[in-house]
């Protein structure tokens, strides 16, 4: 039982739609835990559930060729999301002040932390992070905090291969940019 | 790993501050509406989702393993759906009876609060009624555990033991004597006699 695919138990929800509950057991703390991330608890609790019960109505939809429904979950929290982005873009920035605050020396970075004062730099990457294009922020996040594979990714938002590839680049060159002008700063 | 998306990465929030839990039964209601939203009422998700108001949490090096001890040699029984499992570290909930006791892992930064183990000392003892006492205690035997006071017989009308767990956090289990007789024990007519 415990191996039966995510496809094949959101398949037979459609007969038996107390079947779904497993998609719950399966992947309702990774969810949370991503959902907590950007947003912060209050809000990831308000969503947590709705993120299921988006995919239950729409579980006739779902792609079988696909075992792992992980990515599926992670493109309705992702969408479900887009409402919130003023919790997102606070607790990023809240994020960033409490870096800020930490000794350099714990900074994973400290390559670029070295050379600025860390509660100058990242305020400055939070702000970076926080005017990306909505699509780019999707998939950077995805990547990087939640490390998904392109193709996860890809699956999550239902675009084509090709067009992570490009937003993830472009959110990449955004990055560069602010590390090279905060380099001029110095 | 080192790229352009260091600083992205390094702002993860729970690397920042690991997160304090969410309430641990979150999971446990959500599922519990997701279940009636889809109109499944078959399926009981949990008999009581509710904390009670206080209630211990205990330090552990390796919290898993305790995890794992406490159900098996003192038969705590983990409320399995609020646990939060954070890969390098974990979160549980066990139940004994109405009472509940959280287990995490020691965390000297931000609750402050180690596991005895590395502090050679305990501050704090864990009372516990459980159902007939003299199988609790032999199924603890049995299961190695390091008993500290064998079964007595309490002036005050308990039966009783004690035992350390695996980083020396103190277990006190005690049955009282109405409830031995309940299921038809004996306990001493005068059990002052001697023993305290």
């Amino acid at each position: 039982m415990t191996s039966e695919s995510d496809a094949a138990v959101i398949r037979a929800s459609l007969e038996e739609p107390g079947r779904f509950g497993a998609l719950f057991d399966r992947h309702a703390t990774v969810l949370f835990r991503y959902l907590v991330r950007r947003v912060g608890v209050d809000d990831a609790e308000a969503l947590l559930g709705e993120v299921f019960r988006v995919g239950f109505e729409k579980r006739a939809t779902y792609d079988g060729a696909r075992p792992n429904a992980r990515p599926w979950l992670y493109g309705i929290a992702t969408h479900l999301l887009a409402r919130h982005r003023r919790s997102e873009a606070r607790r990023i920035h809240a994020t960033a002040r409490l870096l800020g605050r930490q000794a350099p020396a714990e900074d994973p970075t400290d390559h670029i932390a070295t050379t600025l004062d860390a509660a100058v730099l990242w305020p400055h990457v939070a702000d970076a992070v926080a005017r990306l294009p909505i699509e780019e922020r999707d998939a950077l996040i995805l990547y990087v905090w939640e490390e998904l594979s392109y193709e996860e990714i890809a699956s999550a938002l239902d675009v084509p291969l090709g067009t992570v590839r490009s937003r993830l680049n472009r959110a990449r060159m955004s990055l560069r940019e602010l590390r090279a002008s905060i380099g001029r700063q110095q | 790993m080192s790229d352009d998306f260091d600083p992205l990465r390094a702002l993860r929030p729970d690397r920042v501050r690991p997160d304090d839990p969410a309430e641990p039964t979150i999971f446990a209601r959500e599922k519990e509406r997701l279940m009636s939203t889809i109109g499944d009422t078959t399926q009981q998700v949990s008999r009581e989702l509710r904390m009670p108001d206080i209630y211990a949490r205990l330090a552990y090096e390796d919290e898993r393993a305790a995890l794992a001890y406490l159900v098996r040699v003192f038969q705590l029984a983990e409320i399995r759906e609020a646990r939060t499992d954070m890969g390098d570290s974990l979160l549980a909930w066990l139940r004994v009876g109405d009472g509940v006791v959280m287990i995490g892992h020691a965390n000297a930064e931000i609750h402050r609060i180690h596991s005895p183990h590395s502090l050679g000392n305990t501050t704090v003892q864990m009372m516990v009624y459980v159902h007939d006492v003299d199988a609790h205690f032999a199924h603890a035997v049995a299961e190695g555990a390091d008993i500290t006071m064998p079964v007595q017989d309490a002036f005050y009308g308990e039966r009783r033991y004690e035992a350390t767990d695996l980083e020396g956090h103190r277990w006190h289990f005690a049955e009282r004597f109405a409830d031995i007789k309940a299921r038809g024990g004996t306990v001493p007519d005068n059990p002052s006699g001697g023993q305290a």
